[in-house]
């Protein structure tokens, strides 16, 4: 059976999918989507996923539109590595921190992201014609999120308080990595894989909050991952300077590998 | 060495008791009063994970050295670390149904539930203690966001126009949920699993707290699932651990709203 994903940049949900699949060695499909462009919502893709969300995975007749539960099957399904420890109380604490970040940690960064980011970009085109965008997602609450970024709806006191939260987030993240090396504890799991996602350019987003002196395991946990094959393998399909970004966890060429 | 920190048996606290009782569990159990604040007792466990748990309020599993907090997860742990059935699927698609109801779910009825619980009953109740003494309860719980729930009792949060707003967002979970128990029995696949220990305790307050959104004309499906649940030796056996004579009427603050809108 084929694996078809649609997907965006090598970026928070999309790249979850994406990067264990690359883990596992599984070939699959792929449909690029352009966020920017409002693919997710054009009516070939709601064919797929009448949600318009993004990403979602077609295995065989079978479609997978939440993208943590969808790595999960992903590494029930298919032969590899196993990306979920064996030992129960491992695997309760991969899939607490994949809660932790997608519905705390990300949720605000997003936020900070959005605004910076994808409002700007959108903002390029005549705002009737991102009325209409947003006027044909199927989502009420995609509707409010896309109206707050592409309108810049978000109020001062929003914002600062998603800064907040990922600079607290941010502390309990690189407190949980000083005392285990991967998130699930001793191996690399889906766990890593998701914080990958939510994490890889924190170095470059907040400088200020998550470098070499103040978070050094989350540094060197980043940089460890970046180095596997299938992040190189999955960060190079990335079509944007978004991918690109990744480019801050390069180690230093004169210094030793750690 | 298994013991439940737990509560009356209702919405989240409600799920491991199923839990333990289909697994033929042997533990122990610490009782706490959480709409008094006994949670906050200064021996009460806590590590970094059940500090920041987004439940906010709920059971605590301690086997060994480790604390087992957030109930959706507790569930999987519990299938996976004790003897007994299996509560999650063999079949991995019915298993990824699981855990799609648990995160969908999660996020709207364990953030819906527990404002419609609260604002019936918790928030007279905490009407009726000594108001400097709840005010310094509230003021010491930690992290911001937990203690946030708390607040939103106390600071006129709790308006009729929020109320309506927060009814209203029922309606698409509880359309998907009736929708799915068009199409089978049990919510991940053939057979009843952890999914389903998840979804009814908050779905099986509804029919009180919002008559108008779950009854038998709205949601048929629905009422015959309440039934067919309540009638499971589990869960009776949960609802045996009740403390009070009404542990449907006991609630606590639970999951944020989304901050997206």
């Amino acid at each position: 059976m084929s694996v078809t994903l649609y997907h965006w940049e090598p970026n928070a949900n999309s790249g979850k999918p994406m990067l264990t699949l690359a883990e596992k060695g599984v070939a699959y499909e792929s449909r690029y989507l352009d966020l920017l462009q409002f693919d997710q919502h054009k009516p070939a893709y709601l064919a797929v996923n009448p949600d318009g969300t993004i990403p979602a995975m077609v295995h065989g007749s079978r479609v997978f539109t939440e993208s943590t539960p969808m790595m999960e099957y992903i590494d029930d399904t298919f032969p590899g590595p196993k990306l979920k420890p064996q030992d129960p109380a491992a695997r309760w604490r991969m899939r607490w921190w994949m809660r932790f970040f997608d519905s705390y940690f990300a949720p605000s960064l997003s936020m900070i992201g959005w605004s910076i980011f994808i409002g700007p970009a959108a903002r390029q085109r005549p705002p009737e014609e991102l009325q209409a965008a947003i006027d044909r997602i199927p989502l009420e609450s995609r509707r409010i999120a896309w109206r707050k970024a592409l309108f810049n709806e978000f109020s001062a006191e929003e914002l600062a308080e998603s800064k907040r939260r990922v600079l607290f987030a941010t502390l309990a993240l690189e407190k949980h990595l000083s005392r285990s090396r991967w998130i699930a504890g001793d191996t690399y799991s889906l766990g890593d894989i998701n914080g990958f996602n939510l994490g890889y350019a924190l170095p470059l987003s907040q400088p200020e909050q998550c470098n070499d002196m103040k978070t050094p395991h989350i540094m060197e946990w980043l940089r460890r991952i970046y180095e596997r094959p299938a992040a190189r393998e999955t960060w190079a399909m990335g079509q944007t300077q978004m991918a690109a970004r990744i480019k801050i966890l390069e180690r230093n060429p004169r210094a030793p590998h750690a | 060495m298994l013991k439940l920190y737990t509560s009356e048996p209702n919405t989240f606290f409600f799920k491991p008791l199923i839990a333990l009782a289909e697994k033929n569990a042997q533990y122990t159990t610490h009782y706490f009063d959480a709409t008094n604040f006994e949670q906050f007792a200064p021996d009460f466990p806590s590590d970094l994970e059940s500090g920041l748990q987004l439940e906010r309020e709920g059971p605590l599993l301690v086997h060994g050295e480790t604390i087992i907090s957030s109930t959706s997860f507790m569930l999987e742990y519990i299938s996976e670390s004790l003897p007994g059935p299996s509560l999650v699927p063999g079949d991995s698609y019915d298993a990824y149904t699981l855990r799609a109801w648990a995160q969908y779910l999660g996020a709207q009825l364990g953030s819906i539930v527990p404002v419609l619980g609260c604002a019936k009953y918790l928030k007279p109740h905490l009407a009726s203690l000594d108001p400097a003494t709840v005010d310094r309860h509230i003021a010491a719980i930690e992290p911001i966001e937990r203690r946030a729930g708390w607040l939103a009792l106390r600071d006129g949060t709790y308006s009729p126009g929020y109320l309506k707003t927060v009814n209203e967002r029922l309606a698409a979970p509880i359309a998907r949920v009736e929708k799915a128990l068009q199409d089978g029995r049990w919510l991940a696949g053939p057979a009843f699993s952890a999914a389903d220990i998840d979804a009814y305790p908050m779905l099986c307050v509804l029919p009180d707290l919002a008559p108008a959104t779950v009854n038998q004309h709205s949601t048929p499906r629905i009422m015959e699932y309440l039934a067919r649940m309540a009638a499971r030796d589990s869960v009776r056996e949960a609802l045996r651990t009740a403390k009070t004579p009404h542990p449907e009427q006991q609630f606590v603050p639970g999951i944020e709203a989304s901050r997206w809108g």
